[in-house]
């Protein structure tokens, strides 16, 4: 696509983005309720996010799906006021709604399949019930504008003239690092172009391209993206990566995983794991003479009260009793 | 009688039950009862606690001496009241030692010993049955327990009296005794093989100077077990035994004992029978580790060397050993083995039999194992994220697909950029192989296209195409050919032309 059309098309998706933007007044009151009170919180917010992360690079479904699904996620819970119980299945509905949308079908598991590998306790036609109703609620037909649509429509843009950049500006990069900023609530109040943006500029600083910096800029200009914004966002796109490049492993608190063994491995497992001796510890004499291989003819008296029950080494036993070789 | 029936004859592959049952037990004679010509009873003698404590020592012996004569339980009818006889008086000479003290002076120590190596030592007989499986066919009893049994009992009780003298025993209880009591755990009868575990241990126990002797004849019977005979019924309850002499191990470990652990233990993982003992084997060499973690290395290089190819039951047993292993591991020992050991790990967990898929994914439910791999997860991750990324795919089994997921979750949220870096390159190395095969079929497509329909041509250009093959990588020059470059094209376009040039060879390279 030549530039012309790309900027185009920007435009075109900078004036459609704010449909697709969670409810403001939503979001703040997620990030405001408590954790175990009776709404959502941001933490159950964003593990689900973790989850449905989880379950999607499980399946290998693209990123296109992962961030609609959290797009559609967010947008509904905005929206509607939802029972924590009822988190799960929303989450997972949004899943298979994006997955519908952005798979081929070669690649679609069906929602069994999701509902069991997610060790989720609710039935499929739960799922499908939910479906509709986030559907409908969000008037979702095929597809979202979101922060990955400007992504892509960006990275052209910045390749440019020079396709041979691709290996130096990865978009699989700034897709990874996109899905690790998106499993962070507060993200989800940015403009999809803004952060875009600022993900696109973070990494164009960190490979030192001057010129693919200026073509940003040319961008920002284009869509009249204000700096403050921009700067406000590229700050915490920085911490996010910096958190998520760091060495640290970090094992987030969640449900703990069912493990789910067949009955042989399960017996097998049990019979295993109970196998004390019920013969007493013989303790190693301490000055056994008898050590080496070829001292087996019998010994001097010396070493005839010896009882089983020796304990410590050679210290303990007289000196006279000691075998003299 | 035969209850085969005709068809079952013609058939050639009778039931092994229709077999056993039609086989009728044989009485083995034996030498041991043939010198008794004439049929002897013995005479009851008067209980000990009715005689006066003067002459109670010489009742003793006097029942002592009786009780060597043998008895043939083979045949079930005969001197039944001897027999009777006998075993009341092994009984009343139990609780004799076990209740009285001042019971064992030195005279009686012959007599004892005497008693014992008449009635329990003697060659076990050939099994009834040659292919004696011993984890499915049911053992061949020894027919003479109601007397053995007391006898070692008595044994048993002699050794653990408080007025036990090792001293004077020693020149009795020798390594002739202990010879023959090793070679009884070869017996079938398992009560026959607990009682010796528990006479083996506590002669062990007590006599210092038989110690290096036992063990070396122990030694000696492992070999044999392994290299020659891959037979030997007591192998459990010498594993047991041992077991307790490992746990007391003085430390550093002696040379002797480590050789041991590396020229005989690790190696008897490959005997066949290896279900029958693999818990207590696997005992004593977590014990080894327990007693010198340096060992860790060679143990686990060991049975990565000796790591079953073909029979699953024993991955599946090798698993669990290494996972007992992995408890006690200490984290710089493990650093050192835990690229060779996960890689065979990522090996199991995509072997399409399932128990061993399972057991190997299960080490990831174990808290001290994920402690491990966590702090070393850069090394781990990328040993094992193939295999289970393809599993996740393509394995049969739902439950595996269901516990691959559980891992691949607990690995994602351990190191998630590494996680992301080895996704993307495995989707990029997947896409490559792809796009290598697609090559490939086009390229047989265009072979396939090259039909040489004309028979005329097909002789003299079937020269050519065979310089063209050749000639594959080389440039081609094409003289009035102005479409695509392929080699092949060429070929076609030559093999199309019907005027053939007449001068020369039609070799165009």
């Amino acid at each position: 696509m030549d530039a012309f059309k790309l900027m185009k098309e920007l435009r075109a998706n900078y004036e459609q983005e704010g449909y697709y933007i969670p409810k403001e007044t939503g979001l703040n009151l997620i990030e405001s309720t408590e954790q175990n009170g009776s709404g959502i919180s941001a933490k159950c917010r964003d593990a689900q996010v973790e989850d449905l992360w989880g379950l999607s690079s499980f399946f290998g479904y693209s990123t296109q799906t992962f961030v609609l699904a959290v797009n559609l996620l967010d947008r509904f819970l905005a929206l509607m006021r939802v029972q924590p119980k009822h988190l799960s299945c929303v989450g997972l509905s949004c899943l298979h709604l994006a997955a519908q949308r952005s798979e081929p079908d070669a690649m679609l598991s069906s929602g069994h399949e999701l509902i069991r590998i997610g060790q989720r306790r609710f039935t499929a036609s739960d799922l499908s019930r939910m479906e509709k109703i986030v559907a409908e609620k969000l008037h979702f037909t095929s597809s979202a504008v979101t922060p990955l649509t400007f992504l892509h429509l960006y990275h052209q843009v910045a390749l440019g003239q020079s396709p041979s950049r691709k290996e130096v500006l990865s978009l699989e990069k700034l897709e990874a690092q996109l899905k690790a900023c998106l499993r962070c609530m507060s993200f989800s109040k940015a403009k999809p172009s803004v952060l875009a943006l600022a993900l696109l500029r973070h990494e164009i600083k960190a490979i030192q391209s001057e010129d693919m910096l200026e073509m940003t800029c040319h961008v920002q200009r284009h869509l009249k993206i204000a700096d403050g914004e921009l700067q406000y966002w590229g700050e915490r796109v920085a911490r996010c990566l910096s958190d998520y490049a760091s060495p640290r492993c970090s094992r987030p608190n969640h449900r703990k995983l069912l493990w789910v063994v067949s009955r042989r491995t399960a017996q097998n497992l049990q019979s295993s794991s109970c196998c004390a001796p019920d013969l007493p510890t013989i303790p190693e004499g301490g000055w056994d003479p008898s050590q080496s291989e070829d001292s087996s003819e019998d010994l001097s008296s010396g070493e005839e009260s010896l009882s089983s029950s020796l304990e410590g080494e050679g210290g303990y036993f007289p000196l006279h009793l000691r075998r003299r070789r | 009688m035969s209850a085969i029936s005709a068809s079952e004859k013609v058939d050639g592959f009778t039931r092994k039950s229709m077999r056993k049952a039609q086989k009728q037990r044989k009485s083995q004679g034996s030498s041991q009862f043939r010198t008794q010509s004439a049929l002897v009873e013995l005479s009851p003698l008067p209980q000990l606690k009715d005689v006066p404590s003067t002459e109670q020592q010489e009742l003793f012996t006097q029942k002592l001496q009786q009780c060597c004569m043998l008895f043939d339980f083979m045949d079930s009818v005969i001197d039944l009241k001897s027999k009777e006889i006998k075993r009341a008086t092994l009984n009343e000479l139990v609780e004799y030692v076990s209740t009285n003290r001042g019971v064992l002076v030195e005279s009686a120590y012959p007599e004892i010993t005497s008693m014992i190596c008449t009635n329990i030592f003697r060659t076990l007989p050939p099994s009834d049955n040659p292919d004696f499986d011993p984890e499915e066919d049911e053992p061949t009893l020894e027919a003479s327990w109601p007397h053995i049994q007391l006898v070692y009992e008595f044994l048993l009780r002699f050794l653990e009296n408080p007025d036990f003298q090792p001293s004077i025993a020693k020149r009795y209880i020798d390594q002739k005794f202990v010879l023959q009591l090793l070679e009884l755990f070869d017996s079938e009868d398992p009560r026959e093989r607990d009682f010796l575990k528990t006479i083996l241990h506590r002669i062990y126990g007590k006599f210092l100077g038989l110690r290096a002797f036992i063990r070396k004849q122990i030694n000696n019977i492992f070999l044999r077990f392994i290299y020659e005979t891959d037979h030997f019924n007591g192998v459990a309850e010498l594993l047991e035994i041992l077991g307790s002499i490992i746990n007391g191990f003085a430390l550093p470990l002696k040379a002797e004992h480590k050789q041991f652990l590396m020229k005989v233990l690790i190696p008897m993982h490959t005997a066949k029978g290896l279900a029958l003992f693999h818990a207590q084997l696997a005992y004593c060499v977590v014990q080894f580790l327990e007693k010198d973690p340096t060992l860790t290395e060679p143990v686990i290089r060991g049975l990565l060397k000796f790591w079953p190819k073909t029979c699953s039951q024993k991955e599946v047993m090798y698993l669990g050993e290494i996972e007992e292993i992995l408890d006690v591991i200490e984290p710089t020992q493990f650093k050192k083995i835990e690229e060779p050991l996960f890689k065979q790990i990522s090996r199991c967990v995509a072997n399409p039999h399932f128990q061993v898929a399972e057991r190997a994914l299960y080490f990831w439910n174990n808290e001290y194992i994920l402690s491990l791999i966590e702090e070393n997860i850069d090394q781990v991750l990328p040993i094992m994220f193939g295999s289970l990324y393809r599993i996740s795919k393509e394995h049969w089994n739902p439950t595996i697909i269901a516990l691959v997921y559980n891992v691949l979750k607990t690995l994602m949220e351990m190191n998630s950029t590494l996680f992301d870096e080895l996704t993307a390159s495995y989707k990029a190395d997947r896409q490559r192989e792809k796009k290598k095969e697609q090559e490939r079929e086009e390229l047989w497509e265009k072979l396939d296209e090259l039909q040489i329909s004309h028979s005329g041509l097909a002789h003299s250009n079937s020269h050519m195409l065979h310089n063209t093959n050749a000639n594959n990588n080389n440039v081609v020059v094409n003289n009035n050919n102005n479409r695509g470059s392929s080699p092949l094209d060429a070929a076609q376009n030559e093999a199309m032309e019907v005027d053939v040039p007449a001068e020369g060879p039609l070799g165009v390279y």
